[in-house]
C-alpha cells in the first residue's frame, strides 16, 4: 500500500505545475457537498462559501466578529438591531449589493428544498425586516435577542436579481455560484475539485493567489503523500499519526490553532433505575443508575488522565479541558481548569458513593468520526478499569452509533461538539433540558436536566449587554460543569501543513480557505 | 553398508500397505508439505497455549498502559515486560497480541470451515443423491451464492448482523458452504452410479445410511482438499473483515485488526505494529496452503505420475 501511494505520487509528479506566485493547489480532507451556501451546514461547505460569498458579519481566525457586508451594527432597542451596509460592493456579475439583497436572502434561507441541515434557525428569530434606505436595515425580533449578530455570521448573502428562483443544482453547476467574496468559481467537479479565480473587485484584503485548484483527497495517507510529493502545496486535517513525520520534514511548514470542537463523554442521566450498560461486578444490573450520583460522575472524570490521552493518542494535537471553550473565546470560564488526574481520589469518591469495589460499564463511541475516536475510548477503558470501574469498549461506525446514541440506548459514550464562540450555543444544545418545541437540548443525548440551569440560560439569552451576558453564561457553564453534566476531555487543535514557501493564518472554525494562504516572506 | 543392514536385520514382517500408510508415506515424501505441516503445528500449539506463553493478556485493559504505546521492538515497558516485537498504540504487547490473534484466526478459520463443510457437504450429497428438482433448487442457490464476490457478501451480512466473533463465523459459513456443496455433489454424482451403491439400494438400506455410510466416505478426498484450502481462505477473509473494522471488537484485536491499527503509522516509520502481525498471517496461510496443495496431489489419482 505504501509503495502504491509512493508510485501514485511519482506518477503524478511529472505533471506538477511549477509553484508560481500566481497559482495555489490545495487539498482538503472532507468533500464539499454543495456550492449552494444555504443547503448544508457543514464545515467544508462553509469554508468554500467563505471564499465565494460574504456574510453581513464575517469572522476572523479566532471566530471573533468583524465587519463583512455590514460596516457596523447595534441594538437600537432591545428587540431591534440596525445594520449599516457597505457601499460600492458588487457581485461577481456586476450587480450592486443593497439592502434588498439581504431581505431576499432571509426569504430564501428557510426555503431550500431537501436541505440535510438547514440554515433556517439563523433567520427564524427575525420577526420583521425593515429596509430604511438602500444601505440600512432594521431587523426586529420577538423580545430581546442578543444572539442576532452571532447568527448573522452564518448567513451568506445572495443577490436578489441573480438568485431569484435559483436551485441548488444551479449553484452546483457553477452558473449560479455568484457572490461578493474574494474568489469566483471557474469549475466544479463534485467530490473531486473546484477551481477558483481571484475577484479583483473584492472590497476586503486582496488574496495572494490568482488561481486556486481546490482538491478533495479524503484518504489521510494519500493527502499527506500528495503534499510530500509536491503534488499539492497545502493540506488540511493533517492526520495525527503523520504529525511527527511532517514536523521533522524540512520541506514542510505547519500552522495550527486550538479549535472550537470539544470531545466529551456523555452519561445517562435519564434512567433512575438500571441503565443498560452498567452492572455490578458479577454482571447483574444495579437497581439504581449510579451515573445519576454526582460523586460517581466526578470520580469517572477524575479517573481520566487527559494529558496522557493528548500526549500519547492525539500526538499533542489537542488541549485537555474541563469546559467547552479554549481561553480567549467569549464566555470562556477563566477559573475552571481541566480536572486533575487523581486515581486515588476517584476510588475514594466511588467508595463514598457506595461502590468501594467499583462496577462494570460499557463505554461506546464512533470509530470513524473524530481523530483517534476508537483509540481514545480504549485509553479511557484502561484508566477507568484501574480505578475499579471495569470497562468494556465498543466502537461502531458513526451512522450506526449516532442513531443509537440519539435513542438513549447507551450508558456512556464519546462524542464531539463544534461550538459557535458563544456560551449559550453549547449550553442550549448539550446541557439544557430536552424540549422539542423550544429547540433546546437538541443534542442533549444523556438527557441531563437542571431547572436552575435552564432558568439562568433563559435569562442570559435575553440580556443584550455583552459584558453582563458573558458573566451570566460563565456562571451557567460553571454550574453545569461542577455538576458534571458531561465529562469534557479535550479540545482539538486544527492542523494544516504546507510546503515551506507558503504560510497560513489558521482558523479556529476549521475552515480551509485560499485567502488565508500567502507566500512566506523571502529571507 | 546397506547390504549388511538389509541382510543382517532379521526380516521383520513386511509392512502391510494400507491406504492410510501409503497416504502418509506419500505425503511426507514432499519436503515443503512436511515443512508446512510442522510450521502449522507450531502455530496451532502457540494459539492453543496462548494464555500460558504470552507475556501479557492483550485483551485485559487493566494490563495495558497507554504510556507504553508504540514502543519499539525490544523496549522495556513500564510494567517491566520486554516487548520483543514492540507495542501498538494502546501499549499492547505485539507478541502477545499476535499469539492471541492467531487464536482468533484459527478458531474462526477452522470453526467456520467445519460448519460450512457440514452444511455444504450434506446439501451436496442430498442434491446428488436425490437428483431432479431437489438437485436443481440446491444447485441454483449454490450458483447464486457463488456469483456474489465473497468479500462483498460477507460485508453485507456483517453490516446486518453487527460485530463479533460469532457473527464473523456465521458470515463466513454463509459465504463458504457453496464451495463444499459443489465439490461433494460432483464426486457424489460419479459415485452414485457405481455398483456398490446399487447393491446397497437393493439391500433396501435406509437412505441416511447410504448417504453417510457409503456415499460420503467415498467423496471425502476432494472434500479434504477443499476444506484445507477454505480454512486458509476463511482466515484471510476474517483478517480482511477485521481490517475493514467489521470483524472483531477493538479491544480484542485479531491479526487483521492489529494490521489495521498499525497501518496509519506506516508513514511515520513505526512499521512493527502492522509488520509482525502481517508476517504471522502470511506464514499461517502459506503453511496451510502448502499442506493443502500437496494433499490435493496425493489424494487425486489423476495427478499421479
Amino acid at each position: 500500500m505504501k509503495t502504491a501511494i509512493r508510485a501514485a505520487a511519482f506518477a503524478t509528479m511529472a505533471f506538477v505545475v511549477p509553484a508560481s506566485a500566481q497559482n495555489l493547489t490545495m487539498a482538503v480532507g472532507a468533500p464539499v457537498t454543495s456550492l449552494d451556501p444555504h443547503f448544508h451546514q457543514l464545515s467544508p461547505n462553509n469554508a468554500v462559501a467563505g471564499m465565494v460569498f460574504d456574510r453581513l458579519i464575517n469572522t476572523d481566525g479566532q471566530s471573533r466578529m468583524v465587519p463583512g457586508l455590514a460596516e457596523s451594527w447595534r441594538a437600537v432597542a432591545p428587540d431591534v438591531w440596525e445594520f449599516r451596509l457597505r457601499r460600492g460592493v458588487r457581485f461577481h456579475n456586476g450587480q450592486e449589493f443593497t439592502a434588498e439583497d439581504v431581505a431576499f436572502t432571509f426569504q430564501r434561507v428557510p426555503n431550500v428544498p431537501n436541505s440535510p441541515s438547514s440554515f433556517a434557525g439563523f433567520v427564524r428569530p427575525i420577526r420583521n425586516v425593515e429596509i430604511v434606505d438602500s444601505h440600512t436595515l432594521r431587523l426586529s425580533t420577538n423580545g430581546p435577542y442578543p444572539l442576532l449578530p452571532q447568527d448573522m455570521t452564518n448567513v451568506y448573502i445572495l443577490d436578489r436579481e441573480t438568485h431569484q428562483n435559483v436551485t441548488t443544482e444551479q449553484f452546483n453547476s457553477v452558473q449560479a455560484a455568484i457572490g461578493t467574496g474574494p474568489y469566483r468559481v471557474l469549475s466544479h467537479r463534485p467530490g473531486d475539485r473546484i477551481e477558483f479565480e481571484r475577484n479583483d473587485q473584492y472590497f476586503g484584503e486582496r488574496p495572494a493567489f490568482g488561481r486556486v485548484n481546490y482538491r478533495m483527497i479524503t484518504n489521510d495517507s494519500a493527502r499527506t503523500a500528495a503534499l510530500l510529493a509536491g503534488d499539492v502545496e497545502f493540506i488540511d486535517q493533517v492526520p495525527t499519526a503523520d504529525l511527527a513525520r511532517l514536523r521533522g520534514d524540512q520541506r514542510v511548514a505547519m500552522s495550527e490553532v486550538t479549535g472550537l470542537r470539544v470531545i466529551y463523554l456523555s452519561l445517562d442521566h435519564m434512567r433512575e433505575d438500571a441503565t443498560p450498560f452498567v452492572t455490578d461486578n458479577d454482571g447483574r444490573p444495579i437497581a439504581r443508575n449510579p451515573l445519576r450520583d454526582v460523586r460517581v460522575r466526578r470520580a469517572l472524570s477524575m479517573g481520566i488522565d487527559r494529558q496522557a490521552i493528548v500526549d500519547r493518542v492525539m500526538e499533542g494535537a489537542a488541549t485537555p479541558t474541563g469546559q467547552f471553550f479554549p481561553p480567549g473565546i467569549f464566555s470562556y470560564v477563566p477559573d475552571l481548569p481541566a480536572p486533575r488526574f487523581d486515581a486515588e481520589g476517584a476510588r475514594r469518591l466511588l467508595a463514598e458513593a457506595g461502590f468501594p469495589n467499583g462496577f462494570r460499564i460499557q463505554l461506546n463511541g464512533p470509530n470513524d468520526r473524530y481523530p483517534n475516536d476508537g483509540r481514545i475510548i480504549q485509553a479511557i477503558g484502561q484508566m477507568w478499569t484501574r480505578i475499579g470501574v471495569r470497562t468494556t469498549v465498543e466502537a461502531q461506525p458513526w451512522t450506526t452509533f449516532v442513531a443509537r446514541a440519539g435513542r438513549q440506548e447507551y450508558s456512556a459514550f464519546l462524542i464531539g461538539w463544534g461550538s459557535n464562540p458563544e456560551g449559550s450555543h453549547p449550553l442550549r444544545n448539550l446541557i439544557a433540558s430536552f424540549d422539542r418545541e423550544r429547540g433546546w437540548g437538541a443534542s442533549n443525548r444523556g438527557r441531563y436536566s437542571n431547572p436552575e440551569l435552564d432558568r439562568r440560560l433563559d435569562e442570559a439569552m435575553r440580556e443584550i449587554d455583552d459584558a453582563r451576558r458573558e458573566r451570566m453564561l460563565i456562571d451557567a457553564q460553571r454550574l453545569a460543569l461542577e455538576d458534571v453534566a458531561i465529562i469534557p476531555l479535550h479540545i482539538q487543535t486544527n492542523v494544516w501543513a504546507m510546503r515551506r514557501h507558503l504560510r497560513h493564518d489558521a482558523r479556529a472554525d476549521e475552515s480551509t480557505r485560499a485567502q488565508d494562504v500567502r507566500p512566506a516572506v523571502q529571507r | 553398508m546397506s547390504d549388511v543392514t538389509a541382510s543382517g536385520a532379521p526380516v521383520a514382517e513386511p509392512k502391510v500397505e494400507t491406504p492410510f500408510r501409503r497416504f502418509v508415506s506419500e505425503f511426507f515424501a514432499s519436503k515443503t508439505a512436511t515443512l508446512g505441516l510442522v510450521v502449522f503445528t507450531i502455530i496451532a500449539l502457540l494459539a492453543i497455549l496462548a494464555p500460558w506463553i504470552a507475556p501479557q493478556n492483550p485483551y485485559d485493559l487493566a494490563q495495558l498502559d497507554i504510556m507504553d504505546g508504540r514502543l519499539e521492538p525490544g523496549a522495556v515497558g513500564g510494567s517491566g515486560i520486554t516487548h520483543w516485537l514492540g507495542t501498538d498504540d494502546q501499549g499492547r504487547d505485539m507478541l502477545s497480541g499476535i499469539i492471541y490473534g492467531l487464536r482468533i484466526s484459527l478458531l474462526v478459520g477452522a470453526g467456520s470451515a467445519l460448519i460450512a463443510c457440514l452444511v455444504g457437504a450434506s446439501l451436496g450429497l442430498l442434491a446428488a443423491y436425490a437428483g431432479g428438482r431437489t438437485d436443481s433448487v440446491i444447485m441454483r442457490v449454490v450458483d447464486l451464492q457463488l456469483s456474489f464476490p465473497t468479500i462483498l457478501a460477507a460485508l453485507m451480512i456483517l453490516a446486518f448482523l453487527g460485530k463479533g466473533i460469532l457473527n464473523v463465523v456465521i458470515a463466513l459459513v454463509i459465504v463458504e458452504w457453496a464451495y463444499y456443496a459443489r465439490t461433494v455433489r460432483g464426486s457424489a454424482l460419479v459415485e452414485r452410479n457405481k455398483e456398490y451403491i446399487e447393491a446397497a439400494r437393493c439391500l433396501a438400506l435406509p437412505t441416511r445410511r447410504i448417504l453417510f455410510g457409503h456415499l460420503f466416505p467415498n467423496c471425502l478426498p476432494p472434500l479434504i482438499v477443499v476444506g484445507t484450502m477454505q480454512v486458509a481462505r476463511a482466515i484471510a477473509l476474517e483478517a480482511t473483515l477485521s481490517f475493514l473494522g467489521l470483524g472483531v471488537p477493538i479491544t480484542e484485536p485479531s491479526l487483521g485488526l492489529l494490521i489495521a491499527n498499525g497501518f496509519e503509522y506506516m508513514l511515520s516509520g513505526k512499521y512493527w505494529i502492522s509488520f509482525y502481525p502481517g508476517i504471522a498471517l502470511l506464514v499461517t496461510i502459506v503453511s496451510i496452503n502448502l499442506v493443502g496443495d500437496h494433499l490435493r496431489d496425493v489424494l487425486n489419482p489423476r495427478l499421479k505420475k
